[in-house]
């Protein structure tokens, strides 16, 4: 196979390409360990996409799709799809266990080092500076999420109904998502009409 | 110790397929039961924890530092295994989410419910995203250099593309020196 990185459709995008499970350990060993900070999506999708080919940008959308309506970390849900287009379950599991690796080992060496040396001043004053950025993240967060999400006063509604539950009521995570999700569906239910309006629209501008 | 195994095992599987919009939306639930029901540890420790947890990892990596902390008592290496039951238990549930749904995806990919359903929930994450920043700004933001950090830190991240990692260490090295 020639490597033309000017091919930008694969000839036969349904059949995934063979990849061992060693190069999917070092692939997904390599995010595990250099997984933080926005755009970690993309930088997986240039890799795997654009350099590697494991599959084509549709597949790789597709999936993105499943992920961002199913809970858990955005990261770890397309690693481990694109081990099972790949090689399987055996190839979920890789991935699962190579991503996870790398930061499970560093993060525990830090929690053993910060209960073995916890309460000192040079903790103390280092934790400051670290706990005082990861809130500016936080609510980096925040923002880009409401960006994200805002497209009309239910969502604001949403979003303040969610923070009330939470912050004042205490209500736990499973309860507000099982009372919330199912009248949110609802409320942006598909509706014939809006479609047929976005399709003449479309057609308009087409 | 098996007993908080188990503890550990029941709350993560729930929290794991309760993530809607990823691991930060369970961070409110998550310091409720770590710190006020089980009294595994002090906010302030869950807060420290928290920003240990950023360094590396996919979001909620703070989940194996309360396994190992809830296990602590035990010793190190009791401790260690009950970070691994921890992150196992949070992470394993919605990667077999993904394989099920993964398989099924085809038949429903042109459904419209499915953005519906996009639509819907993320409101709902951005609401719990914003009751966790609170819990961390409220332990976090105690002094005017902190508050100026957790600013400063911020607007990097919304208008430069400075890796988040290099803030935290710079912020490390910058508050032991001044704040000692």
């Amino acid at each position: 196979m020639s490597k033309n990185p000017d091919i930008s459709v694969p000839p036969i995008p349904d059949e995934p390409p063979k990849v061992s499970l060693w190069e999917l350990i070092f692939f997904f060993g390599l995010i595990g360990l250099t997984s933080f900070g926005g755009g970690l999506t993309a930088y997986i999708r240039r890799l795997a996409v654009t350099q590697k080919g494991w599959l084509t940008d549709e597949e790789f959308f597709s999936a993105l799709a499943i992920v961002q309506i199913l809970p858990g970390a955005r990261v770890v849900g397309i690693s481990v799809y694109i081990g099972n287009h790949l090689r399987g379950l055996l190839g979920a599991t890789v991935a699962l266990l190579s991503i996870m690796t790398p930061p499970f080992i560093l993060v525990s060496c830090l929690g053993l080092l910060y209960f073995h040396y916890g309460e000192n001043t040079d903790s103390k004053a280092l934790l400051a500076g670290v706990t005082a950025v990861a809130c500016g993240l936080m609510a980096s967060m925040v923002f880009e999420a409401g960006q994200k999400s805002i497209r009309g006063v239910f969502d604001v509604m949403m979003i303040l109904i969610t923070f009330l539950l939470v912050r004042l009521a205490h209500l736990h995570v499973q309860y507000v998502i099982l009372l919330l999700g199912p009248i949110a569906i609802w409320w942006h239910r598909p509706r014939p009409d809006k479609k047929d309006e976005a399709q003449k629209q479309k057609e308009a501008v087409s | 110790m098996i007993q908080t195994f188990g503890h550990l095992v029941a709350l993560f599987m729930i929290l794991s397929i309760s993530a809607f919009g990823g691991g930060k939306v369970v961070l409110p639930t998550l310091q409720e039961q770590a710190v006020n029901h089980y009294h595994w540890m002090s906010n302030q420790q869950f807060v420290d924890l928290f920003g240990i947890s950023i360094i590396d990892g996919p979001s909620m990596m703070v989940v194996t530092l309360v396994g190992l902390k809830a296990c602590m008592e035990y010793g190190y290496v009791i401790a260690i295994l009950g970070a691994l039951v921890a992150t196992v238990a949070m992470f394993l549930p919605s990667s077999i989410l993904v394989l099920i749904v993964g398989r099924f995806w085809d038949s429903w990919k042109t459904s419209p419910w499915h953005e519906s359903i996009q639509r819907a929930m993320m409101p709902i994450s951005t609401g719990l995203i914003l009751a966790a920043a609170f819990i961390i700004a409220k332990h976090s933001i105690h002094t005017i250099p902190t508050a100026i950090m957790g600013v400063i830190a911020l607007c990097l991240m919304l208008f430069t593309k400075l890796n988040p990692v290099i803030m935290i260490v710079a912020a490390a090295g910058i508050s032991w020196v001044f704040l000692r």
